[in-house]
């Protein structure tokens, strides 16, 4: 007796492809799993890039497969295969110029490209990097062994996370920001003051309030910058991090239906029978603002794979969309971590905001009071994941509200 | 095999004197020995807290080496995996210090080690048999045993209390 084997096809190879294959492979234990990774490396942590660049960690230490929840699940990945079109009325995938690859369940994992500004795409030189996957990590530390100083675009996190990655290596680093603050998508200016005397301490120059408008180069690639206020900043490479666009330029030609990422319903899936989406590629509903939503996290991505891989094997399991804004993260010497709503300057939030010389925590409460929907914490994040969970499960707090604002949430609130 | 035992707190029972605080902290010092672990540095860390629930009662709060881990599928670093007896466990190795896990850890027991810049939480003793807390509760409000067992006990204890509530 034969069995039919399902084929299941992901493109991509990263947080939610391999999450996505790993539920696969616990709920059908024969299907055929192909893995299409137009990247050179088999899968890897994305997260831990600068890492590289530091030198803290090595290639082989940053390997997903066997690490963590990512067993290896029995499937066929094939590196360095770009795929160049969809034909969901066949159910073929076409890769290169003409392979064609079958499919019966299709993930589209393919993730998202730096977005890169168009006046500075036409300037580009030698040593103009956007950081973005294990290649790029590869190159600008090979440029970082023969650069004294860096110029960086953008305040984001990745952008800060490299910057120190290049300042341990020793070089002196500029970050130009366009906003008056860095992380602005994490939090309000007045937020961020710790974070930026945190900078400061370890050296980081910060640049607010200005943009490149003029990239100077030599024969050896870059070597400086004009700024929109005419000033000039030397450095021998340029890292643009102004955020990603997702990856969806191989569907052109598809009648996938796509609103900047692909859009997906409650179960993971397209527009069109066995065609799924899932990580920073697809568009969904954030569960706490309620509007539309890439999240472009590696944690939302990894549940957003789970997700898609049990539906592909048939089980059918709920997303519920996350928080756009779920980041924890160690700046130089400070911890913080960042929750939910923490944009109110102007809405209707109650705002409760304590601040010593080491540590600031921002609550946020709806309108009414009787829910916490997002909070701030630097310095002290302690049990942030308890804050996390009622600003998640949207449950009513009324009768804990003041052990929330005064520091003292335990789990045995949860019980009473 | 053999089921894996879990350390289960009968809220209960607990008075609230912390031994099991102690004994964590000094089964994960260098030394085991309380007279030298409390001048170590750095501080041998706990990884259990009893908490004040209210004005009479109190518990301990402690991994529960979740069945579906939010701490191990969020970790960015692939530094949380679960060991074949069911442990959460972080490889101190791999972790990264990003604190992701302090953010998803819906109990809040997931600590941190500032001068490691590591994650750090209950690792269910691995060089004992029973785990220090449980050993240290003199009031057996920490249990070490099989799901099976526990809530079989639980019911033998359950059926017992209704009979001689019926004279039985």
């Amino acid at each position: 007796m034969t069995v039919e084997q399902t084929r299941y096809v992901i493109i991509g190879a990263s947080a939610a492809c391999m999450s996505a294959a790993t539920a696969i492979r616990e709920s059908d234990s024969c299907g055929d799993i192909t893995v299409l990774s137009m990247e050179q490396e088999m899968p890897y942590f994305r997260p831990m890039i600068p890492f590289l660049i530091s030198g803290k960690k090595s290639e082989p230490e940053m390997s997903l497969i066997g690490n963590g929840p990512f067993k290896e699940p029995k499937i066929q990945i094939r590196t360095g295969t770009r795929v160049t079109s969809v034909d969901t009325d066949n159910k073929t995938v076409t890769v290169g110029n003409s392979d064609s690859i079958s499919y019966d369940r299709l993930l589209i994992a393919s993730g998202s490209n730096p977005f890169i500004p168009a006046e500075i795409k036409k300037m580009s030189a030698e040593g103009v990097y956007s950081l973005r996957t294990l290649g790029d990590a590869k190159k600008i530390a090979a440029r970082s062994s023969k650069t004294r100083r860096a110029i960086m675009l953008g305040g984001g996190l990745l952008n800060l996370k490299t910057a120190f990655a290049l300042l341990e290596r020793g070089l002196k680093v500029s970050l130009v920001v366009y906003s008056g603050q860095v992380l602005s998508q994490l939090m309000e200016p007045d937020d961020a003051k710790l974070i930026h005397k945190a900078l400061d301490r370890a050296g980081l120059e910060i640049i607010t309030g200005c943009d490149i408008k003029k990239i100077l180069t030599d024969k050896d690639g870059v070597k400086g910058v004009v700024l929109s206020n005419e000033k000039k900043v030397e450095g021998e490479m340029l890292l643009i991090g102004k955020g990603v666009s997702p990856n969806v330029g191989f569907l052109d030609k598809s009648n996938v239906s796509i609103d900047r990422g692909i859009v997906t319903d409650e179960y993971t899936a397209a527009n069109i029978k066995d065609v799924y989406a899932a990580g920073d590629v697809a568009l969904t509903i954030d569960s706490l603002t309620g509007k539309k939503n890439i999240s472009g996290l590696w944690t939302n991505a990894v549940e957003m794979g789970r997700c898609a891989g049990f539906n592909m094997a048939g089980k059918q399991t709920r997303y519920c969309g996350v928080a756009g804004i779920l980041n924890a993260t160690q700046v130089a010497d400070i911890s913080f971590v960042s929750m939910g709503i923490v944009h109110t300057k102007g809405a209707g939030y109650e705002t409760h905001i304590a601040e010593t010389q080491k540590a600031f925590r921002k609550l946020v409460f709806s309108s009414d009071g009787k829910r916490l929907v997002g909070a701030v914490f630097i310095g002290d994040i302690e049990r942030a994941g308890l804050y996390r969970y009622l600003i998640l499960e949207k449950r009513n707090i009324e009768k804990i509200k003041k052990q929330i604002i005064n520091h003292q949430l335990h789990y045995g609130h949860f019980l009473q | 095999m053999t089921t894996p035992k879990e350390i289960f707190v009968k809220i209960d029972k607990c008075m609230g004197c912390h031994s099991c605080e102690l004994a964590c902290a000094l089964e994960h010092s260098k030394s085991k020995l309380l007279y030298n672990a409390i001048s170590e540095h750095p501080e041998p860390k706990k990884r259990i807290y009893v908490e004040w629930m209210s004005q009479d009662s109190r518990m301990p709060v402690l991994c529960r080496h979740c069945e579906d881990a939010p701490c191990m599928h969020a970790c960015i670093s692939g530094a949380i995996s679960r060991t074949e007896e069911g442990v959460v466990l972080t490889d101190k190795d791999k972790c990264i210090g990003c604190w992701t896990c302090v953010m998803v850890c819906p109990y809040g027991v997931i600590g941190r080690h500032m001068e490691e810049r590591k994650a750090y939480r209950c690792d269910r003793c691995p060089d004992r048999d029973v785990p220090a807390c449980v050993s240290a509760c003199p009031t057996h409000a920490l249990i070490y045993e099989t799901v099976e067992n526990f809530s079989s006990n639980t019911r033998k204890a359950a059926s017992k209390e209704l009979a001689a509530g019926h004279g039985g």
